[in-house]
C-alpha cells in the first residue's frame, strides 16, 4: 500500500463516489477517475505482469505512453476488450476490470519463473532457442511461447457492439486539446473557416489539467469554443493515422466510459479531409534506464504530478526524485507544494540551475547531485532505492515507496511521421523534432518543440558500478527489452536501428515504444558510436494508439457486409422454397425443391420438365449494354471475334469476346435492335469487366467512332421460357409481336408488349429447346413473372433454377466462361473456331491467335468425356491422365470442368480440358479418385440433340 | 395494363422517420441516358436545355460527364430516339431505385459511406459519386433534402445501410 487519496485537490467529484471491480475485488473511486488513479488512492502498486519475465508492474505514466498497466474490460455479453491502459480507463459504476498475462493471481504468478530463467532467454532467443528440431516449433514451441508470454487473450464471442463512421470536411484540422491546440483552434474561430480540434483525453485541457494555476483559462478557453460558431471538439477521439493529401482519421469513443451503453454505436471513425492540419500532441517524458526502473512504484515524474495535481491521489508517502532534466525538479515541487512529501531529489548531472536547488533546499528536500540511483529494493512495491555518484563511490540507501523519473521529453511526432514529414535531431531536447513538412501541416506546442520546460542531460542509461552484463535495466516495458539486449545486438552485428528494433523487438509493442524508442537510441549510439542523427529513428507507423477492429469495419458486418444484390423475381423464388447459390454479388435461385427433394431431384425433374414440356428461369442477372450511335456496328466488329456489319435488325447473334492475348473472356448472344442499336447481353459475373474493357477500348483506341455504351443490366427483367410449349404458354400474354416460326425465327429479337408492359423479346435458347428470353422494364419484372406463371399453369410449367440451366446447356455443349475456361483458351480450344471471322481484318485478340504457341499442337482444348459406367458422375476438378499405372506424380493432361447427372440421357456427361483434345475423340482416359480409377471416354461437347431439331418446338 | 400490373422493389414503399432525417422511396420516374458528340445538337434534337457544365443542373436534365447527361423527370419522352445521329438516348427509366433523404441530419446520414464534402455541395448540383463502394447519383434538391439514385439490386443494401447510419446519428448526443 503505497498511494492514498489526498484530503483536497484534483478534478474528481468527490461527492460522487464509483464502484467497480478489479480481478473480482470491489474498490471505490471517484466520479473522473481513471482506473489507475482509482486503483493508486487505493493503495495498490501491481497492475500486470510483463511480456516475457512476467516480472511484477506497476503503472509508469498517465496517459497514452502507459506500457505496463494493461487491463482487459468485460462488460459480458461479447462486449470484451483487452489490451487497455488503465491510465485511459475511465470507471463508471460496475466496471469490470481484470489484469492480464498472470496465473493464478497477479500477485502470485507462476510464470515469473521466467524472470530468474532470463539468462536463458536474451534478445532474439525465438529465433535461436527454438529453431531444432523443427517439427516441434508448431506443437510444442510456439503454443508454450504462446501461453507464456503475451498480452491479453482475443475475444472469444461475437462482439454485438454496433460501430459508426462519417466522412467530415473542415479548413483546419486540429489535433491535440491542450493549451497549444485550444489557442491553434481559437485562432480560427469565427474566421468562416470550419474547424475540428480532436482529443484523446476524455475531457479538453491536455497537460494544463494537471495544472490547477491554469485551471481558470482552461475554463474560459472551453466557453470560447463553445462560444465560436465555427469549432467542432471532439473529445475521446484519437487521431490514429495521418494519411495522403491530408487525410486523417481518428476513433471516437462514444460510450466506453459510460455505465449504461444504451444502443447507439461504441465508437465512431472520423475520416477527415482537412484543408491544413495542425499537431499539437504535446510530449512524453522519457523514463531513465537502470537496475530496478521497473519495480511498481518506479513512475515518470510527470505522471505523479498528473495522479496528485488532476486526481488528487499521491504516489506515495515518501517519495524520492531521479531526475536527469530541470522538469523533474518543477514536478518535485509542484508535489511537495500539493503535500506530497519528497524524500530526496537525486540528479545524474553535476551542476544544476541554482534557482532550482534553492527551491528544493527551501522546501526541506535533500539533493544530491551527480548521482545515480543504482537499486530498488521490493518486488510489488518500492520500499527504497540505492544510489551512488556517478563514479561508482559514495553509496547509500534511502527509504521511500516511490521513485519518480524524469528523463525528459520526446515531442510526440508520429502523425508527423505518417505525413511523411522529415525528421531533425534536437540536442537541446535529446530527441527528434518535425523539421520539413510533406502536407499542408505545422506542429505547433511541445510536439513541434515549442515548450519551456527547462534542460537535461541526454543519455542512455545512468552509471552504475555493477556488471552492466548482470543487470536488468528497461528500456522498453512492454517488450521486456533490457540495455544489455541493445548492447547484444550490436555485438552480434546488428548495425541498422531498424535491425536493432526487430532483432530486440525494441519499439515493437501495443505502445510502439512512445517511452523507449529514444533511451534505446541513445544506448545503441553509444555502443556504435556513432552520433544519434546518423543512426535514424524507426518508423512510426498508424494507428498511433491499438484501435478496435470494430471502429476499422464500421457498419460492415452482417447484412452490410457487402451488398447482396438481389434479381426483381428473386422474392417470388424465395416464397416459392427456392435454393439460393451466390454469383458473382448476386444471388440466384439454384433449384427449387418440392417436398422432401434433395437437389438431384429436384434438378432432374426440372431438366425433364423443359425437355418435356415448359420451364421458366430467371435470367435477370445478365449484363445488358446498351450500344447506341452511328458505328454501333464498326464498333462491335472490332471488339468482337465474328463479323457484325451485316446482321439485320430484328436478328441476334453469338459473341465470343477475347483479350488481346487471344484467350476467351466473355461471351453472349446480342440483338440488332436497329442500324444504329444493339442489345448486348454478358454472362453475370463479367458485367462490369466487359463494360470497362469496352469503354476503354472506346475512349483510349477508337475515340473517334460515334458509339456510347450504357449499362442496362438493371433496367429489364430477363424471364426465361424454354420447352417445347414456350410459345403457346406465352402467345395469349403478347401483343404487337407474330411469334409464328416463320416471322419469328431462332436468334431474332422483336418489341411488343407483354402483360401490356413493353418488351424485348429474344428467341433464344440456352438450353436447345424451343425458347423465348422476355426483358421488360424492371420494377415489372415479378407481376409478369407471375402472370406468366399463372398462364403456365395450363401447361404444367416448372420453375427451374442455375442448376438446372447447368445442366440443359452442357448437354447441348455450350460453355460457361469462367467455369469451362480458365483464361487460357483459345476460340479453337473451345471448339468455337466457327465463331472466328477469318475474313476480318482485324478484332481484339486476333493478332495473338497467329502466335505460333497458340496454334501449336497439344494445347488444351475442351472436349466431352463419357465414363464407362454411365451411373458415375465425375468431380468438376479432378484430374485427367492417360496412364493411371504412371508412378506418381502422373501426367496429367487436364481436368473435368463440367459434370453432371443427365436425366434425359439416363446417364452421367461432362465437359473437361484435355491436352490435344480434339485429337483423342474415341480415346479412353482415366480420371483417377480416392480408392478407385474411373474410365472415361473423349466425345464431342454435345451430348442431346446434336441436329439441332428441337429449337422450333 | 401497366397500370394494373404491380410494381415491385426490395425496398419499402414507406417512409422511414428518424430523429433528423427521413428517407423515402422516391415515385417511379423516367430516366434517360444521353450522350452526343455534340450537346447543341442534342439539345435542339429533344428540344431540352442541357447544362454545360459537369454537375450543373438544368431543369430536369444533370450534367455527369463530358458527353453525358441525365434527363429525368415524372414523365418525358424524347421526341425522338436520334437515329442516325451522333447521339446516343437509352431508357434507364428503371435501371436505379430513387431514394430521397429530408432532414437536418439527412447530409451527416450521406457522408457517413460517402465521401465528397456535402456541406460545400451547392443546392442543385447533381453528381455520380459513391457510397462506400456503391455507385449513386447524388442530387441536392435544397438545403436539406437530397435524392440519391442507385442501381435497383444494390438499394435494398443502400436502404438498410442509410437507415442504420441514421439510427446512429442520434449517438452524437451521448457526447460530452
Amino acid at each position: 500500500m503505497s498511494g492514498f487519496r489526498m484530503a483536497k485537490g484534483g478534478r474528481v467529484d468527490r461527492a460522487a463516489p464509483v464502484s467497480f471491480t478489479f480481478d473480482g475485488q470491489q474498490y471505490q473511486g471517484l466520479a473522473g477517475d481513471t482506473l489507475a488513479s482509482a486503483l493508486l488512492a487505493a493503495g495498490e502498486t501491481l497492475f500486470g505482469r510483463s511480456f516475457k519475465y512476467h516480472r511484477p508492474r506497476g503503472i509508469l505514466g498517465a496517459g497514452v505512453e502507459e506500457p505496463n498497466a494493461l487491463i482487459s474490460v468485460d462488460r459480458g455479453g461479447g462486449r470484451y476488450t483487452p489490451n487497455l491502459r488503465a491510465t485511459q480507463i475511465a470507471i463508471y459504476d460496475g466496471l469490470n476490470a481484470r489484469s492480464q498475462n498472470r496465473w493464478p493471481s497477479l500477485k502470485t504468478d507462476f510464470g515469473a519463473i521466467n524472470d530468474r530463467l532470463g539468462r536463458f532467454f536474451p534478445a532474439g532467443f525465438y529465433n535461436k532457442t527454438f529453431m531444432w528440431p523443427r517439427s516441434f516449433w508448431e506443437k510444442l514451441y510456439e503454443p508454450a511461447i504462446r501461453r507464456m508470454a503475451g498480452l491479453g487473450e482475443a475475444p472469444t464471442d461475437i462482439d454485438p457492439d454496433h460501430y459508426a463512421a462519417e466522412f467530415a470536411h473542415c479548413e483546419l484540422l486540429v489535433v491535440g486539446g491542450g493549451p497549444a491546440g485550444i489557442a491553434a483552434a481559437l485562432g480560427a474561430a469565427n474566421n468562416g473557416e470550419r474547424v475540428i480540434l480532436i482529443d484523446e483525453q476524455d475531457e479538453l485541457g491536455g497537460a494544463a489539467l494537471s495544472d490547477p494555476a491554469q485551471w481558470t483559462w482552461l475554463e474560459e478557453a472551453r466557453a470560447s469554443l463553445a462560444a465560436a460558431g465555427n469549432i467542432t471538439v471532439f473529445t475521446r477521439t484519437t487521431g490514429l493515422g495521418y494519411f495522403h493529401d491530408n487525410f486523417v482519421a481518428a476513433v471516437e469513443r462514444l460510450t466506453d466510459h459510460l455505465a449504461d451503453i444504451g444502443t447507439g454505436p461504441r465508437e465512431k471513425l472520423w475520416k477527415i479531409r482537412a484543408a491544413r492540419v495542425v499537431l499539437a500532441q504535446g510530449a512524453i517524458e522519457r523514463p531513465l534506464v537502470f537496475e530496478g526502473n521497473d519495480v511498481p512504484g518506479v513512475m515518470l515524474a510527470s505522471a505523479a504530478r498528473t495522479w496528485a495535481l488532476r486526481y488528487g491521489v499521491a504516489v506515495g508517502s515518501n517519495v524520492a526524485v531521479m531526475a536527469a532534466h530541470d522538469s523533474g525538479w518543477h514536478d518535485a515541487l509542484a508535489l511537495a507544494g500539493a503535500g506530497v512529501r519528497i524524500a530526496a531529489i537525486i540528479d545524474y548531472r553535476d551542476t544544476v540551475d541554482p534557482a532550482l536547488v534553492r527551491g528544493a533546499e527551501a522546501a526541506g528536500i535533500a539533493v544530491h547531485l551527480g548521482s545515480s540511483v543504482i537499486g530498488v529494493a521490493g518486488r510489488h512495491a518500492v520500499r527504497g532505492i540505492t544510489f551512488a555518484s556517478n563514479a561508482g563511490g559514495n553509496q547509500r540507501s534511502l527509504a521511500c515507496d516511490a521513485l519518480l523519473m524524469a528523463g525528459g521529453w520526446t515531442p510526440t511526432i508520429h502523425l508527423w511521421s505518417h505525413s511523411k514529414g522529415s525528421i531533425a535531431w534536437s540536442e537541446k531536447w535529446g530527441a527528434f523534432l518535425p523539421d520539413k513538412p510533406n502536407e499542408n501541416v505545422t506542429c505547433v506546442g511541445a510536439c513541434g518543440g515549442d515548450w519551456d520546460c527547462g534542460s537535461g542531460a541526454n543519455l542512455g542509461q545512468l552509471p552504475t558500478p555493477k556488471d552492466p552484463a548482470t543487470i536488468k535495466a528497461f528500456l522498453d516495458f512492454q517488450n521486456d527489452v533490457t540495455a544489455k539486449d541493445i548492447a547484444l545486438a550490436v555485438r552480434e552485428g546488428y548495425h541498422s536501428v531498424e535491425h536493432i528494433k526487430r532483432y530486440t523487438t525494441n519499439g515493437m509493442a501495443t505502445d510502439q515504444g512512445k517511452t523507449s524508442n529514444l533511451n534505446a537510441l541513445q544506448l545503441a549510439s553509444g555502443f556504435l558510436d556513432r552520433p544519434i542523427e546518423k543512426v535514424g529513428l524507426t518508423t512510426f507507423r498508424p494507428p498511433y494508439t491499438p484501435q478496435s477492429f470494430g471502429a476499422f469495419a464500421g457498419h460492415a458486418k452482417d447484412a452490410l457486409f457487402i451488398p447482396t444484390r438481389r434479381s426483381p423475381i428473386d422474392g417470388w423464388a424465395e416464397e416459392q422454397g427456392a435454393v439460393f447459390e451466390p454469383v458473382a454479388q448476386w444471388r440466384r435461385a439454384r433449384y427449387f425443391p418440392q417436398g422432401a427433394e434433395d437437389m438431384h431431384a429436384a434438378v432432374n425433374r426440372e431438366c425433364l420438365a423443359v425437355r418435356e414440356g415448359v420451364g421458366m428461369f430467371d435470367a435477370s442477372t445478365l449484363g445488358k449494354i446498351e450500344v447506341v450511335g452511328p458505328d454501333a456496328a464498326e464498333f462491335l466488329n472490332r471488339m468482337y471475334t465474328n463479323p457484325w456489319k451485316a446482321l439485320e435488325p430484328g436478328r441476334c447473334r453469338y459473341g465470343l469476346l477475347l483479350r488481346e492475348d487471344g484467350f476467351i473472356t466473355d461471351d453472349g448472344v446480342s440483338a440488332r435492335l436497329a442500324a444504329d442499336r444493339f442489345h448486348l447481353t454478358t454472362t453475370t459475373g463479367g458485367a462490369a469487366r466487359v463494360l470497362n474493357m469496352m469503354e476503354d477500348y472506346l475512349q483510349t483506341e477508337w475515340p473517334d467512332l460515334d458509339v456510347w455504351l450504357t449499362s442496362v443490366s438493371e433496367q429489364y427483367a430477363v424471364i426465361a421460357v424454354q420447352g417445347p410449349k414456350a410459345r403457346a404458354m406465352i402467345a395469349p400474354l403478347v401483343e404487337g409481336i407474330d411469334l409464328s416460326p416463320a416471322a419469328f425465327p431462332h436468334m431474332a429479337v422483336r418489341e411488343g408488349t407483354i402483360c401490356g408492359v413493353p418488351t424485348r423479346l429474344f428467341r433464344v435458347s440456352f438450353t436447345g429447346e424451343l425458347g423465348f428470353e422476355i426483358n421488360v422494364p424492371a420494377a415489372f419484372g415479378r407481376a409478369v413473372w407471375e402472370a406468366l406463371w399463372q398462364a403456365g399453369q395450363a401447361h404444367s410449367v416448372t420453375a427451374y433454377g442455375t442448376e438446372t440451366m447447368h445442366v440443359l446447356r452442357a448437354e447441348k455443349g455450350f460453355i460457361i466462361v469462367g467455369q469451362d475456361t480458365d483464361g487460357t483458351l483459345t476460340p479453337d480450344d473451345a471448339g468455337l473456331g466457327w465463331a472466328v471471322g477469318k475474313k476480318k481484318p482485324d478484332f481484339v485478340g486476333k493478332r495473338s491467335l497467329a502466335r505460333p504457341d497458340i496454334t501449336a499442337p497439344g494445347r488444351k482444348q475442351l472436349v466431352g468425356l463419357l465414363t464407362d459406367d454411365p451411373a458415375e458422375v465425375l468431380e468438376e476438378g479432378a484430374q485427367i491422365v492417360a496412364d493411371p499405372a504412371q508412378a506418381v506424380p502422373m501426367t496429367m493432361l487436364g481436368h473435368v470442368t463440367s459434370s453432371y447427372w443427365s436425366a434425359a440421357l439416363g446417364r452421367s456427361i461432362a465437359l473437361a480440358m484435355v491436352a490435344g483434345g480434339q485429337g483423342r475423340m474415341g480415346e479412353t482416359l482415366y480420371i483417377p479418385m480416392p480408392g478407385k480409377v474411373i474410365a472415361a471416354k473423349v466425345t464431342g461437347m454435345v451430348f442431346y440433340d446434336a441436329a439441332g431439331e428441337r429449337l422450333d418446338g | 395494363m401497366v397500370e394494373t400490373l404491380t410494381r415491385r422493389q426490395h425496398v419499402p414503399d414507406a417512409p422511414h422517420a428518424h430523429a433528423g432525417v427521413t428517407i423515402a422511396l422516391a415515385a417511379p420516374m423516367r430516366r434517360w441516358s444521353l450522350r452526343a458528340r455534340d450537346g447543341a445538337a442534342l439539345a435542339k434534337l429533344l428540344g431540352l436545355k442541357l447544362p454545360g457544365r459537369i454537375g450543373e443542373t438544368v431543369g430536369d436534365v444533370a450534367c455527369l460527364g463530358p458527353d453525358e447527361w441525365l434527363w429525368r423527370s415524372a414523365d418525358g419522352v424524347p421526341k425522338s430516339m436520334g437515329e442516325g445521329l451522333a447521339v446516343s438516348i437509352v431508357d434507364v427509366s428503371e435501371r436505379s431505385l430513387g431514394l430521397t433523404l429530408y432532414g437536418p441530419d439527412a447530409r451527416a446520414v450521406i457522408n457517413a459511406g460517402c465521401p465528397l464534402d456535402l456541406e460545400n455541395f451547392a443546392v442543385g448540383r447533381t453528381t455520380r459519386t459513391v457510397y462506400e463502394g456503391v455507385e449513386i447519383i447524388l442530387h441536392r434538391a435544397d438545403e436539406q433534402r437530397w435524392t440519391i439514385d442507385v442501381w435497383r439490386s444494390f438499394g435494398e443494401w443502400l436502404w438498410l445501410h442509410l437507415n442504420t447510419a441514421a439510427e446512429h446519428s442520434p449517438a452524437a448526443a451521448t457526447r460530452s
